[in-house]
């Protein structure tokens, strides 16, 4: 019974682990961890959302001539369908004449860090290693 | 947004909400945690600012 209820938790952990790529908290939510999902999207969210606001750049950039940009924005990237949306909306040049412009970054960035520790949380908590 | 405080502050508090969240489980030890790493984050911020002002820009 014990394999069984494994088995159905393992089944869980890459929806799960999706979800809480694609929006900071689904997973959690997924996983009917209802407060932790809540706190997770409203935290990780705002972050993102204010980094936005203050003229944070968007840009993608990936490849191996800009090693430390390909990082940034993979950990941009990391916060899932908000970056993308917002790209979409037409926010990824930023302005890099803002006083808050630096600011931004480290949001947006820190914001997508953040979730993938809830990504590796939201895995924990489905494969039964966190309740 | 404009106040390198605020921004500080604001920075501070959501970060550590979610860490608070991530590594406790119950909602003393959460609060508990929230609280300190948002002290140390605004402590820190504060005494590298403090180190760093001697130096010209």
């Amino acid at each position: 019974m014990a394999t069984v209820v494994t088995e159905t938790r393992r089944g869980a952990a890459i929806p799960a682990c999706l979800f809480a790529w694609l929006l900071p908290g689904a997973g959690h939510l997924y996983l009917k961890r209802t407060v932790k999902g809540l706190a997770f999207l409203g935290a990780i969210g705002t972050l993102f959302v204010l980094g936005v606001a203050m003229d944070a750049r968007l840009q993608m950039s990936l490849g191996l001539d800009d090693i430390l940009a390909s990082l940034f924005s993979l950990a941009q990237m990391a916060i899932g369908v908000p970056y993308f949306a917002a790209r979409a909306l037409g926010f990824e040049a930023g302005q890099v004449t803002s006083v808050t412009h630096e600011y931004g970054n480290t949001f947006t960035a820190v914001g997508g860090l953040l979730n993938i520790l809830v990504i590796l949380d939201a895995y924990d908590t489905a494969v039964g290693r966190k309740p | 947004m404009g106040s390198h405080v605020v921004v500080l502050l604001v920075f501070s508090t959501l970060v550590s909400a979610v860490f608070a969240m991530l590594l406790r489980e119950d909602g003393e030890g959460r609060l508990r945690f929230g609280v300190m790493a948002f002290g140390a984050f605004v402590l820190s911020a504060v005494v590298v600012g403090w180190l760093m002002h001697p130096f010209p820009s």
